[in-house]
């Protein structure tokens, strides 16, 4: 018998976006300088905020509640980091507020106190670390990201941090913010402001990894490049302990096959250059060697529960991508490819330190329950997306830009029927 | 039919005994006599006991490691075949996935033992390597080891799902063809080769590899001493790649000058004498019957074509290689006694000899006189007792002191 496990209420800390993507050219040319007396302040009430945390701390401990007024004023430095830290990356726009109290573009919607658990309370930095190891990949809070694990985060040098880096280039020359690098900035502002809260004993539960889960949910258009995701969550104790010894012979056959991957790509794009479209049968071949750095990658990063083929067959993996068949290809778009690609390898590097610190955490997890947390699964299954996206546009399978939503799939047409009007 | 393959069995039993005659010819002299050492004087009472201790555990651990690997393989052979619903890689990617898992599993329950043997290492001032690095270094090394049984079941596998029962012959040949390529292959990606950097050392070596007749052959230096201080050195690679590399444990002080001469004609004897390409014909002579005993112990899992055939041909293959170590370990002594004479031969210097094999056993605490067993099944060269007999015999055969 199969028991109805009944829905997790939703987070106490839920992020919600507004922002119409419009950019003021002025302001995002300044958006640094501008937003310096607003470190200052930041780190004045960032002081604060972490001396009453101590006190909350002891509250709750012994009260097994934080008192209201202190947790407003958290609550209030928790939303204030998410309006900086999104005009600082370029997901919102307009100046933000000294005080959090506002309603902002980017933001969040923190409950209010509610009973935690002394133990939970007890240990709270320690149970916090694995979660300031993934805010700092993301490096989607000013406070979470700057106090814990800058190695990591500055190793990718940060989803967030990438993003307002890309986006300011963006935003200045079209005077808008790309939606898919706005979503992947904003979630990463809202996960680092779920770690601030936990961290902060705003709340006792645990920050949320889900990638796409904001009012209203990130998009995700139609791309030539799409990955199917397995909800398998069991994973075998033993593959997961030796999973890494176990992939070194697909690294090795990886390695080898991309010899001759690369000379098919530049025949290709050759080829392309001329008639405008990629011989289907280079396309072929060169789709079934992302396919299966796709497998690999999977099983490595434990999103996939089996040992993978070797061979990229479509429909042969549970974490699988699609890939459309050769299409016709703006000659101008190929013949700067090489060019183009740069800002895509730069996200795609952000995406890879998401993925690294996704998987390690969830190797422990799944070492230790023989489970793969959902929410670690699906961010490393959004990286492997965009990643797989990145290497299709580098090699010419797709003339579409890599999409970088933190959106794990489009809605099925199932969902989308059942979902309320 | 049955005559045939009674014709065919007879065949190649003829040419495997023909080819196994050929590779034992031996510079050493026919009936050559070693006399009578006495290890208690020739090596010290105190360090022959110390020598006795040290290897006792080692001997007891081998024996644990041994159950252990077996016990776990044949466990392995018998539930290991649930884990090939884990695989989503075709038959042979699966038959790949359960043999890794396997040895992973042996890794695994050896690990305990490998680490008590690497506290009595320590113990003893042998070993400087860390526990965690044991422990990290021996779960990241197992992808190399992965890498090499991917490549041979692919071999097997592959030939088995094309050839049927009759797989074991070619997959032997290729399987050799594939030894001799990482012999070649191997000396270019040794990592932490260094040229020696003493002039004197690189003369007295090309002297040493002129007498030989095998000049041309590169002297390599390995570090090792923030590892170990056992001294040890090795010939490998084929043709062109062939090299003879010191530990540099060997040039810390602790050995003279003509200690190391007798190491470095030592090793270049192994390369004058083809003990490498011979050892390639050794491997294919084990190889041909281990394949077959393959064939007949898998015939009722479907054969070495099938995945869940793997656990059970690593139990058999492991087994096998237990059962024929002693006949590999004697076709190893006489390579190691004959590259032994031709130093001897070469540096007309068995005093020292006499004195690197004394050093031997205090540096490395080698058990001078192991216990028969022991001998027969773990010793790939001759005991430190017998070298010093073949440095006496060749003295006294040469009237040199």
């Amino acid at each position: 018998m199969r028991r109805m496990s009944a829905p997790s209420p939703p987070h106490p800390v839920r992020l919600v976006v507004r922002d119409d993507l419009r950019r003021r050219r002025l302001t995002v040319f300044f958006r640094l300088l501008l937003a310096l007396p607003q470190l200052v302040w930041a780190t004045l009430f960032g002081t604060a905020a972490f001396m009453l945390a101590f006190v909350v701390w002891l509250a709750v401990l012994f009260e097994r509640r934080a008192p209201a007024s202190l947790h407003g004023f958290l609550a209030g430095y928790v939303r204030y980091t998410v309006h900086l830290t999104a005009y600082l990356c370029l997901a919102a726009d307009p100046y933000p507020g000294f005080t959090g109290g506002k309603p902002y573009p980017v933001d969040v919607e923190i409950d209010p106190p509610a009973p935690q658990g002394r133990l939970g309370a007890a240990f709270r930095l320690l149970l916090a670390l694995p979660a300031f190891a993934l805010a700092s990949s993301l490096a989607g809070s000013m406070a979470a990201g700057s106090s814990f694990g800058g190695s990591v985060g500055s190793a990718a040098g940060g989803l967030a941090i990438t993003v307002g880096v890309l986006g300011w280039f963006a935003a200045l020359a079209r005077a808008r913010m790309p939606r898919g690098m706005r979503d992947a900035a904003a979630f990463a502002i809202g996960y680092g402001a779920q770690t601030t809260a936990y961290a902060l004993m705003l709340t006792d539960r645990y920050p949320d990894a889900t990638p796409g889960k904001a009012d209203p949910p990130p998009e995700l258009p139609e791309h030539p490049v799409s990955i199917a995701i397995d909800r398998d969550r069991k994973r075998p104790r033993l593959l997961v302990l030796f999973r890494f010894p176990l992939v070194v012979p697909h690294l090795l056959w990886l390695t080898l096959w991309f010899v001759p991957v690369v000379l098919a790509t530049v025949v290709a794009w050759v080829v392309a250059l001329a008639r405008g479209r990629v011989p289907g049968l280079l396309h072929r071949f060169v789709a079934s060697f992302v396919r299966a750095v796709t497998h690999v990658s999977a099983f490595l990063l434990v999103v996939g529960r089996p040992f993978p083929g070797f061979l990229g067959r479509e429909g042969s993996y549970p974490i699988d991508l699609t890939i459309a068949p050769a299409a016709r290809q703006p000659r101008l778009g190929v013949l700067f490819r090489g060019f183009l690609l740069l800002p895509a390898l730069l996200l795609s590097s952000a995406y890879g330190g998401v993925a690294f610190v996704a998987a390690v955490l969830g190797w422990c997890a799944a070492l230790v329950t023989g489970r793969m947390p959902p929410s670690l699964r699906d961010l490393a299954g959004v990286s492997l997306r965009y990643q797989a996206q990145v290497t299709a546009y580098a090699l010419l399978l797709t003339a579409r830009y890599p999409d970088s939503s933190p959106a794990l799939e489009r809605p099925r047409p199932l969902e989308l029927e059942a979902a309320p009007a | 039919m049955t005559a045939l393959r009674f014709a065919i069995g007879a065949a190649l039993v003829a040419a495997w005994l023909a080819l196994a005659w050929l590779l034992s010819g031996s510079a050493v002299p026919d009936g050559l006599e070693l006399p009578h050492v006495d290890v208690s004087t020739v090596f010290g009472r105190a360090l022959v006991a110390r020598t006795e201790r040290y290897e006792r555990l080692l001997l007891v651990i081998w024996v644990l490691q041994a159950l252990a690997m077996l016990g776990a393989l044949a466990v392995w052979a018998r539930f290991g075949g649930r884990y090939a619903s884990e695989s989503a890689a075709g038959p042979i990617g699966t038959g790949m996935l359960l043999g890794m898992l396997g040895l992973a599993i042996v890794w695994l329950v050896q690990l305990p033992f490998s680490l008590v043997a690497l506290w009595w290492h320590r113990r003893h001032d042998v070993s400087h390597a860390g526990y965690l690095d044991t422990v990290f270094g021996g779960w990241a090394q197992l992808g190399v080891t992965f890498v090499a049984l991917s490549v041979a079941l692919l071999v097997v596998m592959g030939l088995a799902r094309w050839l049927g029962s009759w797989w074991w012959i070619p997959g032997a040949a290729v399987l050799t063809g594939i030894v001799a390529l990482v012999l070649l292959v191997s000396p270019y990606a040794y990592p932490g080769l260094e040229r020696p950097n003493d002039p004197g050392l690189v003369a007295r070596y090309d002297r040493l590899a002129r007498e030989e007749g095998v000049s041309g052959i590169p002297l390599r230096v390995e570090k090792v001493s923030d590892t170990t201080s056992q001294a040890n050195a090795f010939a490998f690679g084929l043709g062109p790649s062939r090299r003879v590399v010191l530990w540099d444990t060997l040039l810390d002080g602790r050995f003279g000058e003509r200690e190391v001469d007798v190491v470095l004609a030592h090793e270049l004897a192994h390369h004058s004498s083809y003990h490498l390409p011979k050892a390639i014909g050794w491997f294919a002579l084990f190889a041909l019957p281990g394949a077959l005993l393959l064939t007949l112990a898998t015939r009722s899992r479907g054969g070495m074509g099938e995945p869940l055939a793997i656990p059970l041909a690593l139990l058999v293959a492991a087994a096998w290689m237990l059962v024929t170590s002693p006949a590999q370990n004697l076709v190893s002594r006489r390579d190691e006694a004959e590259a032994d004479w031709k130093a001897l031969s070469t540096t007309r210097d068995p005093e020292a000899a006499r004195r690197l094999f004394r050093a031997f056993a205090a540096t490395s605490l080698g058990d001078p006189s192991p216990p028969t067993w022991a001998y027969l099944f773990l010793e790939t060269h001759p005991t430190l007792a017998q070298r010093v007999a073949m440095a006496d015999a060749w003295a006294a055969r040469n009237g040199v002191r």
